[in-house]
């Protein structure tokens, strides 16, 4: 039942991806190409094979999780396509990729369930310290950081005229919220319990928070010195989240926020970059051509959207600077309009309800931390690249999950539904 | 556990509020200005493809329409069939320059309101008309070409009326300009030569400047001293060979320099005819400033004029100004000195002489029609301000007919039409003169004929030039033109 009910919305959002493909053909004039068959060859190839694994090694997965993921991936795809059709042949790929990646995962969990992932956590946390230091590779060798729009977070891999390149600290998310799932899990009761005092306040044992604070400061040196604030935000919450619903300990937020308040002003001293982004954010008309051109081109693009939007494939969401990356939700706001935009932000805000409802469910602490670990991540990243654009927030340059243009993210972010998925197997009602 | 997981959960629910709140509030409430904000590139760049509403001619020639892409149906390129001919008086609607003339004081009716506004949607669900709307001009093309061909090689402007209706019948400025050619691909070359031309090709003559109007102003300080009761048609007015002004050593001498006639006095008729200027100055003298630029006010100087395009404003200096100044109430009384005036105010000065008085709204746009071909607004004329009482009217009807049959203004006449009319040499301190006709036609027809009333203004005249050689003839063409269907 559930899963026939997975079926046919997943089939529905093959078909979305196709129609919209369509429609940005038809609003220049085009119609039904190689393109419209390609989107529908791949979008059935990669979400039937991710609905298969599910039925044979998750059958009781929730059957929303991957509808809600893929209903996004479409839209960011044909938003992707209408903005510079020749970037989906990288996205097609990466799907394809993402979906092999989570059939493989749910293969690999086919006995043990995600329990098997607490066995390599330290090789999880080392292997996610690896991957954040590698775009810090001097350039020349064959595998090396790339400097894109002030920040090193890219890694360029070249064999002879052939290379690849992605980002590494997508997939160090993904491991590093298992780390710390695993972690917490067998240390919580006593973090929360074994306190010293410190004056009339309690504090954990710093050798039971060791290991997450280093953890915590080294992902975050590490992607301060790649000039990746968005990233390290969003590494920063995950810390400061996942510590504390394991030990229940409000001191964790709080600090948290003291901490982060810290870092943002200590941020805004030493980076000029931040202090640019920061004001644009206040006053972005003070330079309309310069450091404020991208946060009003976004606002524009999403007020020309107005209440219907101006179709797929008839606004000019082009205007907009990286606007198939960071700035998606503004090109979607112009071309789907308010309908569209607010249907998008329900999404994110659905599977958070999932997300987190699958954590209160779970009964095992582990199964509990991991799932709402992940969660929090995935609507984390959105919120804040969301808020960048609305406003509420400078701007950080990170990805929308799912929609915006970028292999590692999309990966990345399928794999992390994945554990989600199989984790809502194992707590099945 | 759950606790901690719950807080974390309605906390990230508070943020998705907030998110939903502020796309709301960008999208929605304050979204209609970012959309029209002249900053965003999507409102030129909107404008340009958008299919903008047909303009026709009274008589059904096509002067500018929108052609469709043919790559892409819902992209809209302006064409100007008639290319220069129409250059002024409709303009043009481009992305580089704007827009200009009736595409821009229009561009309400012929721009589609084809986009996403709530209004839009709620309309087009509705199954109302959302493509744009169409112009019938009052122009009639056969006169308009007639007038353009009449002033090729000249710079200036012809603006010609309806007297009765205030209709436009032909509006013409020269230099001009093929709005075509700042749509295509060197539009940013051509658009910066024509904007650095020291002749101002993209000046529309016949509105957006003024001129002294030299003698055709007499009509007006004739019309003040009728009025007035001081004088009547036959008043007779010593003729000196020139008249000494006040508290000066300077004098106005008629043209050539010689008596006006060969008479030792003058009737206000013959002055009129033969354009004496010292016979006008003694009127103005008499008369006074106030009077003087009381009629000029009725006339409309000093006004701004309603219209469908943006004009300027025709002017002669205040009271104040003339005071204890009598040398420069004498030279404004013959249009000299500190009075300006744009071709079209000195157009309807000649039609309120053919109208009774009555100066009628001047007036571009005949109807508009939607896409179906519904007529959805018809221009219903409307006075604009009485200039004269019918008999003074009449009164300077006469002695502009004089003017055609017997003074300066013969070769403005059209065989078996009676018309009258007025010249004018303008001197200009520094350059060459400028010549006007003002006139229009037929005297005292009855009603339901078609009238015309008319100014024909050329700058910078050569050598020897005056209103009667230059523009009279270029008017006859236009009238000729216009009495010949």
């Amino acid at each position: 039942m559930t899963r026939s009910a997975e079926a046919a919305l997943l089939i529905a959002t093959v078909v979305v991806a196709g129609m919209g493909v369509a429609l940005v053909n038809f609003a220049s004039g085009g119609g039904l190409d190689a393109q419209v068959a390609l989107t529908l060859l791949v979008f059935s190839i990669a979400i039937g094979a991710i609905h298969m694994a599910v039925r044979r090694w998750a059958p009781h997965a929730n059957p929303f999780i991957f509808p809600l993921a893929m209903f996004l991936t479409a839209i960011g795809f044909i938003e992707i396509y209408r903005l510079d059709s020749r970037l989906v042949s990288i996205q097609r790929w990466s799907l394809l990729v993402g979906a092999a990646a989570s059939v493989a995962l749910l293969y690999a969990l086919r006995d043990d369930g995600v329990a098997l992932l607490r066995r390599f956590r330290y090789l999880f946390l080392f292997a996610a310290v690896l991957l954040l230091l590698l775009p810090l590779l001097p350039s020349g060798w064959p595998l090396h950081g790339i400097e894109v729009n002030g920040s090193r977070l890219w890694v360029k891999l070249e064999i002879g005229n052939r290379y690849a390149s992605f980002q590494p600290g997508e997939v160090a998310k993904v491991l590093l919220i298992v780390f710390l799932a695993s972690y917490l899990a067998e240390r919580h009761i006593a973090m929360a319990i074994v306190q010293r005092k410190l004056g009339r306040l309690s504090i954990p044992e710093p050798r039971q928070l060791g290991p997450v604070i280093i953890a915590a400061g080294a992902s975050f040196v590490i992607l301060v010195y790649q000039r990746d604030l968005g990233a390290a935000l969003l590494l920063f919450t995950m810390f400061v989240g996942m510590t504390y619903l394991a030990t229940s300990r409000m001191v964790y937020p709080l600090a948290g926020s003291v901490l982060g308040l810290a870092g943002g002003l200590a941020a805004y001293r030493f980076f000029d970059h931040v202090q640019v982004r920061f004001h644009s954010w206040l006053n972005p008309w003070d330079d309309f051509a310069g450091s404020g051109f991208q946060i009003i081109q976004g606002l524009f693009a999403i007020g020309s959207g107005s209440l219907t939007g101006a179709g797929l494939g008839s606004g000019r969401p082009d205007l907009i600077p990286a606007a198939e990356t960071d700035f998606i939700f503004a090109a979607v706001a112009e071309e789907l309009g308010f309908g569209g935009a607010v249907g998008i932000i329900t999404a994110y805000a659905l599977l958070a309800a999932l997300g987190f409802g699958i954590a209160l469910r779970a009964r095992e602490v582990f199964l509990k931390i991991l799932a709402a670990g992940l969660i929090l991540v995935v609507t984390m990243q959105a919120i804040l690249i969301l808020a960048g654009i609305l406003r509420l927030l400078p701007v950080t340059g990170i990805t929308l999950p799912f929609m915006s243009y970028g292999g590692s993210s999309l990966v990345a972010n399928i794999l992390l539904l994945t554990l989600l998925a199989r984790v809502s197997h194992e707590v099945r009602p | 556990m759950n606790g901690p997981i719950r807080r974390i959960a309605l906390s990230i629910f508070v943020l998705f509020g907030l998110l939903l709140s502020a796309v709301t509030y960008f999208q929605i409430v304050v979204g209609p200005d970012y959309r029209d904000n002249p900053r965003n590139l999507r409102v030129i760049a909107g404008k340009a493809g958008k299919e903008r509403g047909i303009i026709v001619t009274i008589d059904g020639t096509v002067i500018a329409r929108s052609v469709s892409n043919p790559d892409d149906s819902r992209v809209f390129r302006r064409s100007y069939p008639e290319e220069n001919l129409y250059s002024h008086a409709v303009g043009y609607a481009t992305l580089l320059f704007g827009e200009s003339g009736l595409e821009e004081t229009q561009a309400d009716v012929l721009v589609s309101d084809r986009d996403s506004t709530i209004s839009g949607v709620i309309q087009a669900l509705l199954g109302k008309n959302i493509r744009p709307e169409g112009i019938v001009l009052t122009i009639n093309h056969r006169l308009q070409k007639a007038a353009y061909e009449a002033i090729d090689g000249h710079t200036g402007a012809i603006v010609a009326i309806d007297p009765t209706t205030g209709a436009i019948l032909a509006m013409v400025s020269k230099p001009d300009f093929n709005p075509n050619l700042l749509l295509g691909t060197s539009a940013g070359s051509y658009g910066d030569e024509l904007a650095a031309r020291p002749d101002r090709p993209l000046l529309n003559r016949a509105i957006r400047e003024v001129y002294a109007p030299g003698s055709t102003f007499k009509v007006i300080t004739a019309a003040a001293a009728l009025e007035n009761g001081t004088v009547g048609p036959g008043t007779t007015f010593p003729n000196p060979v020139h008249l000494n002004l006040p508290g000066t050593s300077a004098t106005i001498r008629n043209f050539g320099r010689s008596r006006c006639g060969s008479e030792a006095t003058i009737s206000l008729n013959e002055a009129m005819s033969l354009s004496c200027n010292t016979t006008f100055g003694m009127i103005g003298l008499e008369i006074g400033a106030g009077q003087l630029t009381a009629m000029a006010s009725a006339f409309g100087f000093g006004l701004k004029i309603p219209f469908d395009l943006t004009t300027a404003e025709s002017s002669i200096p205040t009271i104040a100004a003339f005071e204890n100044d009598l040398p420069a109430v004498a030279q404004s009384a013959i249009g000299q000195r500190d009075v300006r005036a744009t071709p079209i105010q000195m157009a309807l000065v000649a039609a309120a002489v053919a109208n009774d008085g009555w100066i009628m709204s001047p007036y571009l746009t005949e109807k508009i029609f939607d896409s179906s071909g519904e007529v959805t607004r018809h221009t219903t004329p409307i006075e604009w301000r009485r200039a004269v009482s019918p008999s003074t009217a009449e009164a300077l009807s006469g002695f502009m007919e004089s003017t055609i049959t017997s003074g300066t203004g013969n070769q403005a006449a059209v065989p078996g039409i009676r018309i009258a009319g007025k010249t004018g040499t303008a001197e200009v301190p520094g350059a060459s003169p400028n010549a006007w006709f003002i006139g229009f036609g037929p005297v005292q027809a009855t009603t339901g004929t078609a009238k015309i009333a008319i100014a024909v203004m050329i700058e910078d005249i050569e050598k020897g030039g005056t209103g009667g050689t230059v523009a009279a003839p270029i008017a006859r063409e236009v009238l000729e033109a216009f009495f010949s269907d």
